[in-house]
């Protein structure tokens, strides 16, 4: 006997109406939204001569033991404010064990390194400079060299109403760095109501993305990081590995962990993970595929995806979308050394 | 009259796909993060190794425990399930007995986060009168439980109310099939089969590959409201590699089940008589493949059946999926149980395969055919034992 479904014509209708509230706007993701506006702390306003000054720092290499490295030779601005290398090269050539992180967007992040172990740019900017094998200064000779710079000293003066100081040395450099910011990628059009802002492809990459690439559960939030920490196994098969957090925690549950990274303008900063182990973001993707590094404390969350080959393919095109335009900035002049030219890069 | 019904149907399917557009609702949890379906479902509703660990952390991210949102900072934590399609359904020799459009069943769904570590999960389905294409369906509170997770660690995780039991290795309430598993529906006569959900408490733990659950049962149906709780069973399973045997790593299992019974609720001098159910479970992953296999193993009292010997009984079935992306999934399956042939129930073979394409992650067009064929010695109609089964349907989570 065949039968009409008009009772269950009804039914979905009753849904239709009932749900409708609860339907997201086209576009509306709840995880991966836009940037707010700059986080700034109340003790650091941001003013124009503080950002000068701390852009001159940035580019100084005399804030180094021998004068040959400054935060912009590791964090360069034509490599996506970070570096080509795996890990990077400090005085007297010690090379370092993690990848330079990105300035991009950085003022997004709750914490800094790889480790966290900072709690705010003004601490991160001030820890290379007395790593041994970075910048390898000690922070009083830092402040030696500089109240001995008269550019630099007037310039304390004027924006902390003090000789210089290390407080003032971090707050100038993460003035500047909060201004590193990315403007709107395609993503952020997408969200915006452009349509053809993202290809398909990068379309259907950003459904892997939110799916069966596992990647927004830790990748969340505007900054597409959870500010959070874990375990991929990357660098645990070695004899002696990085322990990552748990140097800093002393919590054996932190075995192995690094921050999650920004995926904003990713693109721009190969190579990745917190040795730069990983040459392009196929690579990595293919490292999550396989399900990451098998080790005792492996995230929870990575296990092998199957992607196909086409969704991994997508997945690389949305990460491109999420580039946006970086601020253009030159080498500025920087104060001479009292009777000879300053050093500068 | 053919007109008109082929534009109802017409509509129907053109409602229901717009009402599981992708940009539209989706269910509660992955409306709750912005998820696809796809985070936690291999293929909807089949979990995958991430659904599995989130279904076992209280409906929390592991690991984000404390950051997450509770249903009173989410979005309204409501879903539904339905499919609706075309069914035939044959007995062989005889004249159709089943050949028509139909809704098949609604779920109405609520869960969600209470606070940290305490999720709910509440299945509703209303009742629903049969009617012009409309399967009938009873109304019933399916599942209402709440979930305590990480009470001291992973190790401890206590599920109150009603619930579908931790020791079905294989979800009868996700199954990819229309056609039920045969192992799970075995019951003696007004008994509750191991498909169904059961009141009681269950403690789960996991970690480091291993996974346990203990439960207290309320039981068979067939028990009065004054019976004290006397079902227990235990499951352990082991994964070997990454995930949790989903979809990645192999997982095996075995679980046991002492319960007791009345023949009939309604006989008051019948007392409660034991059963039992024992079982070996394995979930096989190489590539795209997996393999489900289950072996159940059953001992009932000779009361519940009315026999005049204890009834043993084994079966099972075996599952081979191929899953090659998250739109599309083929299944064939064998299933398997053998009873005493004085029993009208007899034994049963049954052959399913299975195609689901899914045109968005929460709204799948299923094929399926299902041949039955059931053996007894008693002298009742075989022909009527044995029947073909084939749907076409939509099947959707909105």
């Amino acid at each position: 006997m065949q039968r009409i479904p008009l009772f269950g014509l009804g039914i979905a209708t009753v849904m239709v109406l009932s749900l409708e509230p609860v339907v997201l706007a086209e576009g509306q993701f709840l995880t991966n939204g836009l940037l707010p506006s700059v986080p700034v702390p109340v003790d650091n306003p941001q003013t124009d001569a503080k950002i000068r000054l701390g852009k001159q720092l940035y580019f100084d290499t005399r804030l180094s033991a021998d004068n040959t490295i400054s935060c912009a030779t590791c964090h360069i601005p034509k490599t996506g404010w970070a570096n080509n290398s795996p890990t990077d090269t400090g005085i007297k050539g010690q090379v370092g064990g993690r990848n330079s992180g990105s300035i991009i967007n950085s003022a997004y992040m709750r914490v800094q390194f790889w480790d966290g172990r900072a709690a705010s740019l003004e601490e991160q900017a001030l820890g290379p400079i007395h790593n041994p094998i970075e910048m390898g200064e000690t922070l009083e000779n830092v402040i030696s060299k500089l109240n001995a710079i008269p550019g630099y000293l007037e310039q304390f003066r004027t924006v902390f109403g003090t000789d210089v100081t290390t407080e003032g040395i971090g707050k100038a450099i993460a003035s500047f760095e909060r201004t590193i910011i990315a403007g709107p990628s395609p993503y952020d059009l997408y969200l915006q109501g452009q349509k053809d802002a993202l290809s398909p492809a990068a379309l259907r990459g950003l459904r892997i993305f939110n799916g069966k690439g596992h990647c927004s559960p830790c990748h969340s939030g505007p900054s597409f990081s959870d500010q959070s920490y874990h375990n991929l196994g990357v660098g645990m098969d070695k004899a002696n590995p990085d322990l990552g957090r748990e140097a800093v925690s002393k919590d054996p549950k932190d075995r192995g962990r690094f921050k999650t990274p920004t995926l904003r303008n990713t693109a721009q900063t190969p190579p990745y993970l917190h040795d730069g182990s990983e040459a392009s973001l196929r690579d990595v993707v293919e490292l999550y595929n396989r399900g990451g590094v098998p080790n005792p404390s492996l995230d929870a969350l990575v296990f092998p995806l199957h992607l196909t080959e086409s969704e991994k393919a997508d997945l690389v095109v949305f990460m491109e979308a999420l580039t946006g335009p970086v601020p253009e900035v030159a080498v500025p002049d920087l104060p001479k050394n009292a009777g000879e030219n300053g050093g500068g890069q | 009259m053919k007109t008109f019904r082929a534009i109802a149907a017409l509509v129907l399917v053109g409602v229901l796909i717009w009402l599981a557009s992708p940009v539209g609702a989706v269910p509660i949890f992955a409306r709750k993060y912005g998820f696809n379906c796809s985070m936690c479902h291999s293929n909807y509703p089949r979990l995958n190794d991430f659904g599995q660990r989130y279904r076992q952390n209280g409906y929390q991210l592991p690991g984000r425990e404390g950051d997450e949102k509770t249903v009173l900072e989410s979005p309204p934590p409501i879903a539904a399930r339905t499919s609706l399609g075309f069914n035939v359904q044959q007995a062989a020799g005889k004249e159709q007995d089943l050949n028509q459009f139909q809704l098949n069943g609604l779920d109405l769904l609520s869960a969600g986060l209470v606070y940290r570590n305490i999720g709910y999960m509440v299945v509703y389905l209303p009742p629903i009168p049969a009617f012009r294409g409309v399967t009938d369906q009873a109304g019933a509170l399916e599942m209402a439980s709440v979930v305590f997770s990480n009470v001291a660690s992973p190790w401890l995780n206590v599920r109150v109310g009603r619930f579908e039991p931790a020791l079905v290795a294989f979800s009868a309430k996700r199954q990819l099939t229309a056609s039920p598993y045969e192992a799970y529906e075995l019951a003696f006569p007004s008994g509750s089969p191991l498909s169904e959900t059961q009141e009681g408490i269950e403690v789960t733990g996991h970690g480091g590959g291993f996974e346990f659950a203990f439960g207290w049962l309320n039981g068979s149906a067939t028990n009065r409201v004054d019976d004290i709780p006397s079902d227990v069973y235990l499951r352990i399973a082991k994964v070997f590699g990454q995930g949790e045997g989903q979809t990645a790593g192999q997982r095996i299992g075995l679980f046991g089940h002492f319960g007791q019974a009345r023949p009939d609720p309604t006989l008051s001098d019948k007392v409660r008589q034991p059963l039992f159910r024992g079982g070996l479970d394995a979930s096989l992953n190489l590539g795209d493949f997996n393999l489900s296999l289950q072996f159940l193993l059953g001992q009932d009292d000779r009361d519940l059946w009315g026999s005049r010997d204890n009834i043993l009984s084994y079966g099972g079935f075996a599952e081979l999926s191929f899953l090659p992306a998250t739109d599309w999934v083929v299944l064939a399956r064998y299933d398997g149980l053998k009873l005493p042939g004085e029993l009208d129930v007899g034994s049963i073979n049954r052959m399913t395969a299975a195609v689901r394409y899914y045109i968005w992650d929460n709204l799948a067009l299923h094929l399926e055919y299902s041949y039955r064929h059931q053996n007894s010695d008693l002298p009742i109609d075989q022909e009527a034992l044995t029947y073909h089964f084939a749907t076409v349907r939509l099947d959707a989570a909105f």
